[in-house]
């Protein structure tokens, strides 16, 4: 496990990262680039001095700036993985594999790599040399590199950015079911949403050194509750509406603007406020919202479906169509463009043009209202340790 | 590479092609014409066996050989860290440190030797301090090694530090996660990557010492059999026995293809780049 918490300025950047990963689990660390990610990993494996901050791998404390702590990178038992891999080119699989093995016997060391290099599917390729290897075969490698010295964290930063979207999907696969039988605890990087939605046990979305939200990767990613998070996990949707009136008994409300009316839950950011709270709206007191909606959230339609439970029926002109790996977006004009994700299968039987009149369709719980101040980070590192 | 090697199978016109063929000619003529005569002339000399094994040109070799092995053992053992602090720095200072190891290449030995002079000479900066330990360094064995420590020393410096600059520093961080300390990782990553840039260095920075004359001549004199090196020898040489210059030159020619030979090896041990 690892846990602990840094402050880290490097130039005028300042990051407050703080974190707790279990055994076996997977936190994620998501934002943009330039958001302190690689900085967090980089302190905690000793790479760089943070300015205060506390530390713990495994069951050992290997940085406290209150006592003056700080153990060097080679005796903090982590394992760290970078984009580039940075394989030694002067040494081959086996000896990348066991570089760290240098203090286990000859033949223990063997035993973990030939182990690894089974698990890893490197078969036939130990006497290889890293240029000799294709993308993936290096990224596996390097894997295999960090996990040999059985690290207590392992710090992957970005591991499959220098993939393609395929391989991607591959090695994901693989490195989840690779992780899942070691039980080492994993701090991951990344800022790809696909990527943190696949692997993350929890999530936290940091920008600017600052973190903004943290949590269960579903609620976090699916529906963030700030207008920056909804921005930087890549929300479609984003409307500024005024309520219009409040249903409590239905748990919703509508709200409009600029000829878009929809129905939203009536307490989706507000879940600690009590009761006579509630008609206070969470941006302002003057009944102004922003709403947020998935674009995977949305069916569309080429009628009006009649006789569902979904609150929301919008008609809307197809304006564009984009391609939008793994599939399409099609964006219409709802007064306000909704943008919505289908697949290629639908797009070609419902033969969707620009210019179609078509039906967008969501659930009222698809809508998810977003504040803008980053409440979260603020009580979260007022309560650090 | 495939692309490039793509374009180069269309054969395009070249601007100026004949010109460049007539300066090509020239220059292959210009460089090759005098060593060329140089073989000849040599292998026309009858005694050039006897010469080989005369007691000057022996003697000249084997103080080129001693001196400039020397040399290379402290350039090697200074140069080395020097070099690593000046590829890893950042500080101001070093950026000028850094600056002044190109000095010696641009300036002319014959300064050099002068200038080494006026500090370790019996009238120089450090002679009366040294003279007073019993050390004398002009005119000895001693003398022709620091002058080629001297003029040599920047070839190595600076190919190193150019190896350690092209060492990616995550390789030295990986390798530290891995358990293995900032030493151990300096003698198990570092050094090997950076080892063909060392290896030319050394190469370029022996081909130097052994070729010096100019700082030789003034700081350590041409006493033979003690500071009569191979170059210093030729020049003694062409005044009274043709041969034994010839037979010198002919073996420094030889001494410079094997550094050229090998640094082309080198050059292609060169570790591929990462991708």
């Amino acid at each position: 496990m690892s846990r602990g918490w840094v402050h880290c300025r490097v130039g005028s950047f300042d990051l407050e990262a703080t974190w707790s990963i279990e055994p076996g689990e997977v936190l994620v660390l998501f934002g943009p680039s330039g958001a302190g990610k690689t900085t967090t990993l980089r302190a905690i494996a000793g790479l760089l001095q943070p300015q205060r901050g506390h530390i713990e791998v495994g069951n050992r404390v290997v940085y406290d700036s209150d006592s003056g702590l700080s153990l060097p990178t080679h005796r903090r038992r982590v394992g760290y993985l970078t984009q580039s891999y940075n394989l030694f080119p002067h040494l081959n699989v086996s000896k990348n594999i066991g570089y760290g093995l240098r203090n286990w016997t000859s033949s223990a060391a063997g035993e973990r790599v030939r182990q690894l290099i089974e698990v890893l599917r490197l078969d036939g390729l130990e006497q290889r040399r890293p240029w000799e290897l294709s993308g993936g075969q290096q990224q596996r490698v390097a894997l295999g590199r960090a996990l040999a010295p059985n690290p207590e964290v392992l710090l992957l930063d970005e591991p499959f950015a220098s993939l393609d979207m395929e391989l991607r999907r591959i090695f994901r696969r693989e490195l989840w079911s690779t992780l899942a039988e070691s039980n080492v605890p994993v701090l991951l990087v990344t800022h790809d949403r696909e990527e943190a939605l696949a692997l993350a046990d929890s999530i936290q979305v940091i920008d600017e050194g600052k973190l903004l939200a943290q949590g269960n990767p579903l609620d976090v990613l699916g529906q963030p509750g700030q207008e920056r998070v909804a921005n930087l996990v890549g929300v479609e949707n984003l409307f500024p509406l005024t309520i219009e009136s409040r249903n409590p008994r239905n748990g919703t409300m509508v709200c409009a603007g600029r000829g878009l009316r929809i129905e939203v839950p009536l307490d989706a950011s507000v879940p600690n406020s009590s009761p006579e709270d509630r008609s206070e709206t969470p941006a302002s007191g003057i009944g102004h919202v922003t709403v947020g909606i998935r674009a995977s959230d949305i069916i569309i339609s080429t009628q009006e479906i009649l006789g569902s439970t979904a609150r929301n029926r919008l008609q809307g002109v197809v304006t564009h169509v984009e391609l939008a790996p793994p599939g399409y977006e099609v964006t219409l004009d709802c007064g306000q463009p909704l943008r919505c994700q289908i697949t290629g299968a639908a797009l070609e039987e419902l033969k969707i043009r620009p210019g179609m009149d078509l039906w967008a369709v969501f659930k009222a719980s698809s809508c998810f209202l977003v504040q803008d101040a980053p409440l979260v980070a603020r009580r979260h590192i007022a309560g650090r340790p | 590479m495939a692309l490039v090697t793509g374009r180069r199978l269309i054969s395009q016109p070249t601007p100026g092609a004949g010109l460049g063929g007539a300066a090509t000619l020239l220059y292959v003529v210009f460089i090759g014409l005098p060593i060329g005569a140089l073989l000849f002339k040599a292998a026309q000399q009858e005694s050039f066996f006897s010469s080989l094994i005369s007691g000057p040109a022996l003697t000249a070799m084997r103080l080129s050989l001693v001196t400039s092995a020397i040399s290379m053992l402290v350039i090697v053992l200074v140069g080395t860290p020097f070099a690593y602090l000046l590829a890893r720095s950042r500080s101001p200072l070093l950026r000028l440190v850094d600056a002044l190891v190109e000095l010696p290449l641009v300036m002319p030995p014959v300064v050099a030797g002068v200038a080494m002079l006026m500090a370790f000479g019996r009238r120089g900066v450090l002679g009366a301090p040294l003279e007073d330990l019993g050390i004398t360094l002009p005119f000895t064995t001693a003398a022709v090694i620091l002058a080629q420590i001297f003029v040599a020393s920047p070839f190595f410096v600076r190919s190193a530090k150019v190896g350690f600059q092209s060492v990616a520093t995550d390789h030295e961080d990986i390798s530290r996660t891995l358990g293995v300390s900032p030493w151990s990782t300096f003698l198990r990553v570092t050094l090997p990557l950076a080892a063909p840039s060392l290896l030319t260095g050394l190469a370029l920075s022996w081909a130097r010492a052994v070729s010096e004359f100019g700082a030789t001549i003034m700081f350590a004199g041409n006493l033979t059999g003690k500071t009569q090196t191979m170059p210093l020898a030729i020049m003694s040489a062409m005044e009274t026995s043709l041969d034994t210059a010839l037979v010198l030159s002919v073996l420094l020619i030889l001494g410079s293809l094997a550094v050229l030979g090998a640094l082309g090896i080198l050059a292609r041990r060169h570790w591929q780049a990462e991708a």
